[in-house]
């Protein structure tokens, strides 16, 4: 029941479902494992999981949960099926809405938001069943997670394949400091050939998650974000600058079950207004203000191995349009509307030094790879003691 | 895992392209060329499909109000030509070459014409115009887009277009069927009969919804250019919300060629969507910048869209915009506009002058 809970308010209101279980203290005679407490899943991983992981691939397209279900994990399978029948709900109650109202103008925002998040929802129960029926080291996972670094620092490469744009190989450069619960996020994209460039300067802030604590035992968090970009494209003569604010989410989906620990799915949904400037020699032209629904959904595993904690791995659906790869192009009606996807991991190879590779998929494509410094997280207490 | 995170980023990459318009553009190139029987056609810049062609008879769909053509043959022959979609006073002449034109039975249809030509061997090349249409007299045309399956009851629409008065032709601005069958682009055909002036449209979204191919084949290329009365018309096939790189290098000519013209150019999906949280409008907002600062550049005086059912007056990088998607589709709800279409009135020496729109159901 404390479960069901948790995941009714995951597909209603993320934050409200954070601050149940954030709050809510656990009744000591519930006889599901704590969030907060790493449960044994001893039983269920000396198990074969060949059938387990082939049901949640063939039946489990359809419900999901079939692995869950195949591994006798009854309780998870079960909030898996809530899963997928919320975000089957809001993927249905979004998109009806868009399609009836003619996408309205007053009804647009929120129903393509209840989409994007029904998509989320729907698509991640399945990657999570297959996961969670798959994954034998769940036991693995608490010693693998960290607490955000005070600050960390990145360098990398990416190369853009767009053939509407000339740029392609570029710089990312980025900063993160974590001062309390805000952090803070400069970073900026430097196309070699000197033709574009993107500074975006983004600060969160922490309503609710792990701050402080090294070890965490639950990676749930409630951000809200505050971003500003700007962007040149020197050839094609305009200039972007644009501000943004979203609320952005991890849910830790082990409090959904035992065998889901370790991973863990994001959600996050906003608004943000550009201007864009053209600079045309010798012409006066009137700036546009462009206006943007921002969504994005993802699935992450957190690594184990030989990673060091703070490993992970996301894949992900970002609504928004005005990056470098920006929505995807298709063959048929519907090309334009989706944002892009996006797969990111990071792998530390220490508890400071690491890589971070990235793929995206959008109207461009994007490949590419970055050393991650950071700083070195504080012994948790039990790891400090002699 | 990583077995999964691989397949999973290959379907994602596989369910994208970046250049979903290539083949378009390249059946573009195809549009007005064809070869049978020893008898060639070339359309020059693509302007009107070859609907038939056989020893005795040519068949043209119009894309524009005028354009020129090439044939040419192995010998002396009688042939038949019959030009669909084309102004009610447009002629055929000849311009060069070995060749006798007149003018044959006429058929019911007002934007259907027939000649006859006695063509010697050799090159003949033929011209479709309009009395007057190289001057720069004021006209007016209509804009009317996304009829999709509103196509059972367009009748209305056209009753009320051929009621306007000195309206020359009517611009689409794509999707004129729900889904590019072969059945709908022949009932959209069937429709336009009853419409007494040409009408000239690239393709929209939803042509491409299963035979990406047949709109070419029905009604010409997706982008073309043409000039009516002095003033230029560009007409694009963002369909897919993009265009193509090809037709970037094709827009920079037309845009030369009319900088210092009134110049409108059509398109199917807004580069920018006034609405911008529902992004009816380009995969890339990069990309729509792009654009709309070669439109600026090129001192374009108008820009007009379909695809959102509604409609929208606006500006994009200080051109004059508007979107009118009237046709008949799911309509935008409490928009309070309904079907509609619209009418500009245009001078070659002072823009457009005027603009209105007609609305088919004045009780929505």
């Amino acid at each position: 029941m404390r479960r069901f809970t948790a995941l009714f308010g995951l597909a209603l209101s993320l934050q409200s479902s954070l601050v149940a279980a954030v709050v809510e203290p656990k009744p000591e005679t519930e006889p599901t494992p704590e969030p907060t407490a790493p449960p044994a899943p001893a039983p269920a991983a000396a198990r074969s999981r060949v059938l387990p992981t082939a049901a949640a691939v063939v039946p489990g397209l359809v419900l999901h949960g079939s692995g869950q279900l195949a591994l006798g994990e009854n309780t998870t399978a079960k909030n898996l099926i809530l899963m997928e029948g919320a975000g089957l709900g809001l993927f249905l109650t979004g998109g009806l809405t868009v399609v009836f109202t003619g996408a309205s103008r007053y009804f647009v925002a929120p129903a393509a938001t209840f989409a994007i998040a029904g998509f989320g929802l729907f698509s991640t129960s399945y990657l999570v069943d297959i996961y969670g029926s798959a994954a034998t080291d769940q036991g693995a996972v608490p010693s693998h997670l960290r607490a955000v670094a005070r600050w960390e620092t990145e360098v990398g490469y990416r190369r853009i394949q767009d053939p509407e744009f000339a740029y392609r190989d570029f710089l990312v450069e980025r900063v993160s400091r974590q001062l309390g619960p805000l952090r803070l996020n400069p970073s900026g994209w430097f196309s070699l050939r000197g033709d574009t460039a993107r500074y975006r300067l983004e600060s969160q802030y922490r309503l609710l998650g792990n701050i402080d604590e090294p070890r965490p035992r639950d990676v749930s968090f409630l951000d809200v974000t505050l971003g500003f970009v700007h962007q040149r494209h020197s050839p094609e003569h305009f200039t972007k600058s644009s501000a943004e604010l979203s609320l952005d989410a991890r849910y830790d989906l082990a409090r959904l079950g035992p065998t889901l620990r370790g991973a863990f799915v994001e959600l996050g949904a906003g608004y943000a207004i550009g201007r864009i400037d053209y600079n045309l020699q010798g012409l006066t032209v009137p700036h546009d203000i462009e206006h943007l629904l921002l969504g994005r959904v993802g699935f992450g595993v957190a690594l184990r191995g030989q990673s060091a904690p703070g490993s992970d791995v996301l894949v992900y659906y970002d609504h928004r349009h005005d990056d470098y790869v920006a929505g995807l192009k298709l063959t048929g009606i519907p090309s334009g509307i989706a944002g892009h996807f996006g797969l990111l991991a990071r792998w530390f190879f220490s508890e400071s030094v690491g890589v971070a590779l990235d793929a995206q998929a959008g109207s461009a494509y994007l490949a590419g790879a970055s050393l991650l410094f950071r700083a070195p997280s504080r012994p948790a207490p039990h790891e400090a003691a002699p | 895992m990583r077995h999964r995170h691989g397949f999973a980023t290959f379907a994602f990459v596989a369910l994208s392209c970046l250049r979903p318009t290539e083949e378009r553009v390249e059946r573009d190139l195809a549009v007005g060329q064809a070869e049978q029987a020893g008898v060639s056609v070339n359309v020059q810049d693509g302007l009107a499909v070859v609907r038939s062609l056989t020893p005795d008879e040519l068949v043209l769909w119009g894309s524009a109000p005028g354009f020129e053509l090439s044939l040419s043959g192995p010998s002396a022959r009688d042939l038949n030509i019959e030009v669909q979609n084309c102004l009610p006073d447009a002629d055929l002449r000849v311009k060069s070459g070995d060749a006798q034109l007149s003018a044959a039975d006429s058929t019911d249809v007002p934007t259907r014409k027939r000649w006859q030509l006695h063509v010697g061997s050799g090159v003949v090349r033929l011209a479709l115009s309009a009395p007057g249409a190289a001057g720069t007299q004021p006209f007016r045309f209509a804009l009317l887009s996304d009829i999709q399956e509103a196509i059972i009851r367009v009748a209305d629409i056209y009753d009320l277009l051929n009621a306007q008065p000195d309206v020359s032709f009517v611009l689409g601005a794509g999707d004129l069927t729900s889904h590019g069958t072969r059945d709908q682009l022949e009932r959209f055909q069937a429709e336009l009969l009853r419409l007494k002036i040409p009408y000239f449209a690239t393709l929209g979204n939803h042509e491409l919804g299963t035979h990406p191919d047949l709109f070419h084949d029905y009604f010409g290329r997706g982008n073309f250019h043409f000039r009516f009365h002095g003033v230029a018309f560009t007409l694009l096939d963002d369909g897919s919300a993009s265009l193509d790189p090809t037709v970037y290098d094709w827009l920079d000519g037309w845009l030369t060629e009319a900088r210092r013209d009134v110049h409108i150019v059509a398109m199917h999906i807004p580069p920018i969507d006034p609405i911008g949280v529902r992004n009816g409008s380009w995969a890339s907002r990069d990309e729509a910048a792009k654009l709309l600062a070669r439109l600026a550049e090129g001192r374009v005086d108008l820009t007009l869209y379909g695809h959102i059912h509604s409609y929208y007056s606006f500006t994009n990088a200080g051109i004059t915009a508007f979107i009118s998607g009237g046709g008949g589709a799911i309509p935008e709800r409490f928009d309070h506009i309904g079907r509609h279409f619209m009418v500009f009135d245009v001078d070659a020496k002072k823009g457009v002058t005027a603009q209105s729109v007609v609305r088919v159901d004045p009780g929505d």
